[in-house]
């Protein structure tokens, strides 16, 4: 049986009012929590892979305690095990450090066959977790992948590119970045949240299923991970809406004059466009 | 995989508020007797309130019942009535009636002002802590799930189904106990399975924006009668004043109305350009809007049974909403309360029999409950005969109150004895307070009101309103914050050439066809091919409001729960 293990993330959820703090960090405390929507496309994958082909879907999270609920969700949709790897010394960790800890849940989890992630998150919105996991593991990775299948040990996928796609065959294991383009999502069935509802009640079930680790247990070191070990620096941020100016169309008889005359008014007021790329 | 039956012991088909206070106390009683008892609780909406809207200014006893400790144990208030005002409103003027011309169970003071969407969220997340130390009882809360179908063993109710599109054992959800806390939207299959409604419901439409304001108006609560409602249909307005300089406005409209096209958006449109309302929403913006379904038929639209084999109806869903104060969140908590007592009982004695569980009729009408509807059991009927208050009188008195100082003789004469004014042989004002006995009375379907002819009056509006405040109803609807996921069908439309007739007719005389024209977000239309003119319907927009299948004049459209979480968020409103 295929074992598949899929990377999810409980980010703030953008129908709420996530707010910045003074640091330029946002205020995760005060938002409403959510699943990141691109990785519900990892995870619809990985279930269609588990019917397909016969597979075992271990889900996998970082974040503090109540992340564990992204997990909860995902046995909803038909996952069977869930990791939550939480520690304080993990928070603040930029995409170095938290591809440098999901890497060693990884190993620690010791054999699989395909890693699943979704595009990218919508709070970071980096999209670089997912490859840097893929090159410390070193295996193979295929990125905007909209379709696969699998024979033997060889998976075939098919990748978005500019202006078409690519098609590709790998050797197990690999690690794709599933696009939203791979597969329609399904609903939650009736039945499948009923029987998470009663599992969760039974303590050996519950935690034959849901796997809590921390720095220790997946033996990472904790000197790579957090503020220490993440060399990104937040700058400054702004609120979009205070950035304010308004839109001014050029239009005259050609293009080429609109175009220039485009250029002289960014001659003219285009200060505040250089101070904002320079700060 | 084999399916496992998915069975409880007392099932609620509907989160809102009478089904909370029932699992709430069910909960309490199971606690202080070391029973052990299986719930669950479906919800249609993505979160426990998102399909939730009321005013809400509430008595606050049942709340202190529940929760003795409400005023410090995180119960979400928007504050306590410190001022409460009953309101008429010319085209120009408002006044402010003195208390004593003030029907008394309109004044509200010291009464709690409520957001019952965050007081539905806030019970659901706090009936979860209940019981997280108690493992002999489940609570189980589903969101997202709506009952679409009622199973039956036999005549027993014996659950529902949860999902339209699965047909699978495990897509069904068991219980010796299903309580429908549903505001009809299932539970009216039951009532005419069982033949259980003498007369029907009859229902008005509420919608309902809530606003940031400048002014901090808390504490402060109108309810209007007058401008803009001047078509002869019954209604009126309100405007609560929340806490965190919030403004929760909204304008409530029988659908008993002979004008097939109410537009209630609309109406609530013109409400806002009034000055006196304009002064509240200066430099304020909108946050929130949504429209919900009021049950008034009151005391003789309630069913025969409150229960029968493996089944009670609680809420709305029963209809106990008391127009005469225009309340009704206490009462379907105490729906609620009272029905838990009778279920425990029923847990406890493993009987699910209708007679058991019609216990629970006798003690709520026994109870205040029953008694302050009877009282107030011909109050929305004498309207509803003299239409004449709304569409002649009303007026009259309005413009009386825009041209100075005669309006007070007028407002006291339409309180005192409208009766001779509208010269009928009924004291109407002893009739509204339920002196007089004339025996229980006979609601027609509001869809037989409406006259397919009706020539609406030209509503003189205020001008000099600002721009920013007032919307169309396309506009408005985005504050429903609405997402339907694909493949949704949740309102069916039987049959098209019963459509087709009804434009025919509707078209025919000038006016909108009901459906689109009391629909509370655009969702129907009429639309023409080749010549034809059809229905059509933008079910993305809808707010689940249901309105359209009460006013259908072919009975030809049945909203359905929606599925998946979609729909509505009502969320602070």
């Amino acid at each position: 049986m295929l074992k598949v293990v899929v990377f999810i993330k409980q980010v703030p959820d953008t129908s709420s009012k996530a707010g910045v703090n003074p640091d330029g960090t946002i205020d995760r405390a005060r938002a409403k929590r959510m699943l990141n929507p691109f990785d519900r496309y990892a995870l619809q994958k990985a279930i269609e892979i588990k019917r397909q082909y016969g597979a075992e879907v271990t889900c996998v999270t970082m974040g503090p305690p109540p992340a564990v609920e992204v997990l909860v969700e995902a046995f909803e949709h038909g996952a069977d095990y869930g990791i939550l790897l939480t520690d304080k010394r993990l928070a603040a960790s930029d995409t170095l450090a938290t591809a440098y800890a999901l890497h060693m849940v990884v190993r620690h989890i010791g054999a699989f066959d395909v890693i699943l992630t979704g595009l990218q998150t919508t709070d970071g919105d980096t999209a670089q977790v997912g490859p840097q996991i893929a090159e410390r593991l070193h295996i193979a990775q295929i990125t905007y992948c909209e379709g696969l299948s699998i024979s033997g040990t060889t998976l075939s996928a098919r990748r978005v590119v500019e202006g078409g796609f690519q098609e590709m065959e790998v050797q197990l294991p690999v690690l794709i970045t599933v696009a939203n383009s791979a597969t329609p999502l399904d609903y939650k069935r009736f039945g499948d949240v009923a029987a998470v509802k009663e599992f969760l009640r039974h303590p050996e079930e519950r935690e034959k299923r849901i796997k809590i680790v921390s720095l220790d247990t997946i033996g990472a070191d904790s000197a790579r991970t957090g503020l220490v070990g993440s060399p990104t620096v937040v700058g400054k941020t702004w609120k979009l809406g205070e950035i304010g100016g308004s839109c001014v169309v050029f239009q005259g008889e050609s293009m080429e004059r609109e175009v220039s005359e485009l250029i002289e008014k960014l001659k003219a007021d285009g200060k505040g466009v250089e101070e904002l790329i320079n700060a | 995989m084999m399916a496992k039956r998915i069975e409880y012991d007392v099932l609620f088909v509907g989160g809102g508020v009478a089904s909370l206070s029932a699992a709430h106390r069910l909960v309490d009683l199971a606690k202080q007797n070391n029973a052990s008892v299986r719930i669950g609780v479906l919800e249609k909406g993505k979160d426990f309130g998102a399909h939730v809207l009321s005013g809400a200014v509430s008595n606050p006893r049942s709340v202190k019942k529940l929760f003795p400790d409400y005023e410090t144990n995180g119960f979400p208030l928007e504050g306590k009535c410190a001022q409460s005002n009953v309101t008429i409103l010319g085209r120009k003027k408002a006044w402010d009636m003195p208390s004593f011309f003030a029907p008394p169970e309109l004044n509200k003071t010291g009464y709690l002002i409520l957001s019952l969407s965050e007081v539905c969220r806030w019970m659901a997340a706090n009936l979860h802590e209940k019981v997280k130390e108690t493992p002999s009882i489940v609570v189980d809360l589903y969101t997202g799930f709506a009952g679409q179908e009622i199973l039956y063993d036999g005549n027993r109710v014996a659950g529902v189904r949860v999902d339209s599109t699965g047909n699978a054992e495990n897509d069904n959800c068991y219980a010796k106990v299903t309580v429908f806390g549903d505001k009809m939207f299932l539970s009216r299959d039951l009532y005419a399975k069982f033949n259980l409604t003498p007369t029907p419901q009859t229902w008005a439409v509420g919608v309902k924006e809530v606003w940031e304001t400048e002014k901090d108006l808390s504490g402060k609560v109108w309810h209007t009668i007058g401008f803009p409602l001047l078509d002869g249909s019954f209604g009126g307005g309100f405007i609560y004043g929340l806490k965190d300089k919030k403004l929760a406005i909204g304008m409530v409209t029988g659908l008993d109305s002979d004008n097939p096209a109410l537009r209630p958006p609309q109406i609530l449109q013109s409400l806002k350009k009034h000055p006196w309302v304009q002064e509240m929403l200066k430099g304020g913006k909108i946050v929130k809007y949504g429209a919900s379904l009021i049950p008034e038929g009151g005391y003789y639209s309630l069913p025969r049974e409150f229960a029968v084999d493996g089944a009670m109806v609680v809420g709305d869903a029963l209809g106990v909403l008391d127009v005469k104060g225009f309340s009704g969140v206490d009462k379907a908590m105490e729906t609620g309360m009272t029905a838990a007592e009778t279920l425990f009982a029923a847990v406890q004695k493993k009987d699910y029999s209708a007679a058991t569980l019609g216990a629970y009729k006798q003690a709520l009408m026994d109870g205040w409950v029953g008694q302050e509807l009877k009282k107030s059991r011909y109050y929305r009927w004498a309207f509803h005969e003299n239409k004449k208050l709304f569409s002649d009188y009303l007026p009259t008195v309005v413009n009386g109150l825009d041209d100075a100082n005669i309006y007070a003789g007028g407002v006291s004469a339409f309180l005192s004895g409208p009766a001779g004014l509208i010269g009928s042989a009924l004291d109407l004002k002893k009739l509204m307070d339920g002196g007089t006995e004339i025996g229980p009375v006979q609601w027609k379907d509001d869809r037989t009101n409406t006259k397919p002819d009706f020539k609406a009056k030209p509503l003189a509006e205020p001008d000099g309103f600002v721009k920013g405040t007032v919307y169309s109803t396309a506009d408005v609807v985005f504050y429903a914050n609405t997402h339907y996921h694909h493949g949704n069908a949740h309102i069916t439309e039987f049959n098209a050439e019963a459509c087709k007739r009804c434009i025919g007719r509707y078209h025919g005389s000038g006016n909108e066809v009901p459906c689109a024209g009391d629909c509370t977000a655009e969702v129907h239309e009429v639309r023409e091919k080749d010549g034809v003119k059809y229905h059509f319907m933008n079910l993305e927009n809808c707010v689940q409001c249901r309105t359209c299948e009460i006013v259908c004049p072919e009975k030809n459209l049945r909203v359905n729960g929606a599925e998946h979480g979609s729909g509505p968020d009502f969320t602070g409103l």
